[in-house]
């Protein structure tokens, strides 16, 4: 090696990078949300046969939505067939916890102990949190609930959907099926994205916030967690 | 119980049974060269995040075209350089990223070799103004090289071009470099 590119080795010891970011607990939310080829081909065959279904039994009806609940921020609603979804890929704007709640404008609540290397935020009003737990990767978003929708779930008779207390405040839980998952932005224009969530959900509010807890865990696993976040 | 750490390949072979705590290990073995690899290529530290997440997500996913037995490094190299790529054209952005020195050296250059002390101060600031000075292909191929410590292999996968091609423009980077520097010091 001549001595200019050992000199430029050694500059390069010397260099100023941005602070590395902890990219993992992202990565495996990402990826434990949605499963390896072979089950999304399950999935995939299991919804169109609930289509199928669906178009020989009631033809008229079947996008009808068959009940509604409403949590604070949050429609639920049962349909007969999922609206078209894609898979969900970026988790948000990745940001330090203090510029999350800049851009949020609220403190985040977080099991205790927590300290996320990074939030993720989706237009200024949903900050989500990559967790670890024992089961694996869970995803913990939060909101301050509006006066309208910011979220909407559509879900089949595959999907069970119970209302639960958390802290005495109330919530639902979702287990079962895949269901989707419709992000409206803040201003309430019709810019929505639907994505295919294929975990169980727990939505609960807290105060003046709506949270969402999603990963592969059992209701009573995903109440214990929420009691805990404050 | 394992106890001694896992190699790449047995991680690999874990991570393709759906094992994502080898899939973890092997992020966050290579998350810091791939973000730095991928600053350079997007020149934004939020568009080389979201290179290195989304990178790290799309391989695992092929890992299936993985071919057992071949290095990772170079792999993993060519997945996320490709996302901060393609994040720097959809960006619009085409100011070169202009290096620095970092305000207050490493930590294991508080007392620096003979070596090292020669190029220090100014002369370090001429070579890196040399660098900043050259065209965009030839100062990325330096900084792969030379700064990232990236091989011939791993520089051509980093910037999406043949082995063949890292060689010549090294070669010719290299040269402008030195006419560069003789010319500074002749005046």
């Amino acid at each position: 090696m001549s001595s200019l590119e050992q000199q430029l080795q050694r500059l390069g010891q010397v260099l100023e990078y941005p602070p590395e970011p902890d990219v993992a607990p992202a990565v495996l939310v990402r990826l434990d949300r949605r499963p390896f080829p072979w089950r999304v081909v399950a999935v995939a065959l299991a919804v169109l046969a609930v289509a199928v279904g669906a178009v020989f039994t009631v033809p008229q009806a079947r996008t009808t939505i068959l009940k509604w609940f409403h949590l604070r921020g949050v429609t639920v609603e049962r349909v007969e067939t999922l609206p078209p979804a894609v898979e969900p890929g970026q988790l948000g704007r990745p940001l330090s916890r203090d510029e999350a709640e800049r851009a949020v404008g609220f403190e985040l609540a977080l099991p205790p102990g927590t300290k996320p290397g990074r939030v993720y935020v989706v237009d200024g009003a949903l900050a989500s949190v990559a967790l670890r737990e024992e089961g694996g990767p869970l995803l913990l978003s939060e909101y301050r609930a509006v006066d309208f929708a910011l979220l909407k779930k559509s879900a089949t008779a595959q999907t069970v959907i119970e209302p639960v207390l958390v802290n005495g405040e109330p919530g639902l839980w979702l287990e079962g099926g895949p269901h989707t998952l419709t992000y409206f932005n803040r201003r309430g224009e019709f810019r929505q994205r639907t994505v295919l969530i294929r975990g169980n959900v727990l939505l609960w509010t807290d105060g003046p916030l709506t949270l969402r807890l999603e990963g592969r865990l059992t209701k009573a696993q995903a109440l214990d967690i929420a009691r805990v976040i404050r | 119980m394992v106890d001694r750490p896992l190699d790449d390949a047995e991680l690999v072979e874990r991570a393709k049974r759906g094992d994502l705590r080898a899939w973890e290990t092997i992020v966050r073995g290579y998350q810091g060269l791939a973000f730095r690899t991928a600053y350079l290529l997007s020149g934004s530290a939020a568009d080389a995040e979201e290179a290195v997440q989304d990178g790290f997500v799309k391989a695992y996913r092929a890992l299936g075209r993985f071919r057992r037995g071949s290095p990772l490094r170079p792999w993993l190299l060519r997945i996320v350089s490709n996302e901060a790529r393609n994040r720097r054209r959809s960006a619009g952005r085409r100011d070169a990223l202009a290096l620095r020195v970092a305000a207050a050296d490493r930590p294991g250059d508080a007392v620096p070799s003979p070596e090292a002390a020669l190029l220090s101060g100014e002369s370090r600031a001429r070579l890196l103004g040399a660098v900043n000075g050259l065209s965009e292909e030839h100062r990325l191929t330096i900084a792969c090289r030379y700064f990232l410590e990236l091989s011939e292999e791993e520089t051509a996968a980093a910037l999406g071009v043949r082995r063949g091609t890292v060689k010549s423009r090294l070669a010719r980077a290299l040269a402008r470099l030195r006419e560069e520097l003789d010319e500074e010091e002749g005046e």
